[in-house]
């Protein structure tokens, strides 16, 4: 009876709670190994193009650091510029070069409309530079790449953020 | 009866120097812990409507964080953006769009974003009754951008005014 009574005040309980909202959150998230991958990407396609010491940051889901690689010649600020590179086009789902033209103070939409996010530019982390590419799994920003340092300034490094999220391509299907 | 005396002594003493100086204390509504949970749930409600999953930050008067509600699949800095954007309706009691707007570059205002913690973006309103600014609403990750952002937080604050103004009747 006592036991039958204790299931019955867990069944309203769950009852209470709304058995439908009540679901353990499932997300996903990439791995250590997904972030070698991705960063060795970024390094081959760099070298491609001659530039052969970059620094790279590797954030996940929540936008914590997975990876961080110096370079051996970087400047004292890199390695944070990259993280926040990476950060951003986490956070924003989107390359930071299209933020940037997003949150520019004169940015317009398709309708010539002002659409006024400059104040996203105050977030703490984030960074107005070209070099972060977000990595996208079915809509969902999993994680982000931000590259610094390579020799073709903000374009160069995008390309080689781009080919680090290339390299985990087929496992974002 | 010399104690009797010092006592009525030092009351009519006090009594004067109260009523030559009356003061008040300062105080007016802030916002329990159930009135923010009526705020949250009135911008669960608005972005249930939509299919959204937004992140809430709930201030009370002082702009203490009286509530915090992560949104399941929200990005990093949404968070932290819906409590700035609390801060910002609170401290200059406007919705943080307005404030936005009349602090363009360019403005006389301007130099107004440089208040550490305030943002100029949408999505933050301030919990009023009558002139008074008893706390916050900030919202960041529905659907509408900074204008959707702003009517859910509205939803919230309006649902926390009402439910301080019932007791209010009632008391």
């Amino acid at each position: 009876m006592i036991r039958l009574s204790q299931i019955a005040a867990i069944a309203g309980f769950a009852l209470a709670l709304g058995a439908a909202d009540a679901q353990v959150l499932t997300e996903k998230n990439i791995s250590m190994q997904m972030a070698m991958t991705a960063f060795q990407g970024a390094v081959a396609e760099c070298k491609k193009s001659g530039s052969n010491d970059i620094t790279v940051a590797i954030v996940d889901r929540a936008g914590q650091v997975a990876l961080l690689a110096r370079a051996n010649n970087a400047s004292p600020h890199n390695l944070e510029l990259a993280r926040r590179k990476a950060y951003t086009a986490r956070t924003f789902r989107q390359a930071t070069s299209t933020w940037m033209e997003r949150t520019a103070l004169d940015a317009v939409d398709d309708k010539g409309k002002a659409i006024d996010l400059n104040g996203q530019r105050y977030l703490e982390n984030t960074i107005a530079e070209k070099g972060g590419m977000p990595i996208i799994w079915h809509g969902d920003a999993i994680g982000g790449v931000g590259v610094t340092g390579s020799k073709g300034g903000g374009e160069a490094d995008e390309a080689c953020a781009k080919a680090g999220v290339a390299a985990i391509a087929n496992q974002l299907l | 009866m010399f104690r009797m005396s010092h006592i009525l002594t030092a009351a009519a003493a006090s009594v004067v120097l109260l009523s030559a100086a009356p003061q008040a204390f300062a105080q007016g509504p802030s916002l329990t812990a159930a009135q923010a949970m009526a705020a949250a749930r009135a911008v669960q409600a608005y972005a249930k409507k939509e299919g959204s999953d937004p992140s809430t930050v709930v201030l009370d008067r002082d702009g203490n964080i009286v509530l915090q509600l992560k949104g399941n699949n929200s990005a990093p800095h949404n968070l932290g953006l819906a409590q700035r954007k609390a801060f910002t309706a609170n401290k200059f009691k406007m919705k943080s769009i307005e404030w936005r707007d009349a602090t363009k570059p360019g403005t006389p205002q301007a130099s107004e974003r440089e208040t550490p913690n305030a943002i100029p973006l949408g999505g933050g309103v301030p919990i009023m009754v009558g002139n008074e600014v008893i706390g916050a609403v900030g919202v960041s990750g529905t659907k509408g951008g900074q204008e959707g952002d702003t009517a859910g937080a509205q939803a919230g604050a309006d649902a926390a005014a009402a439910a301080v103004q019932r007791l209010q009747a009632r008391n």
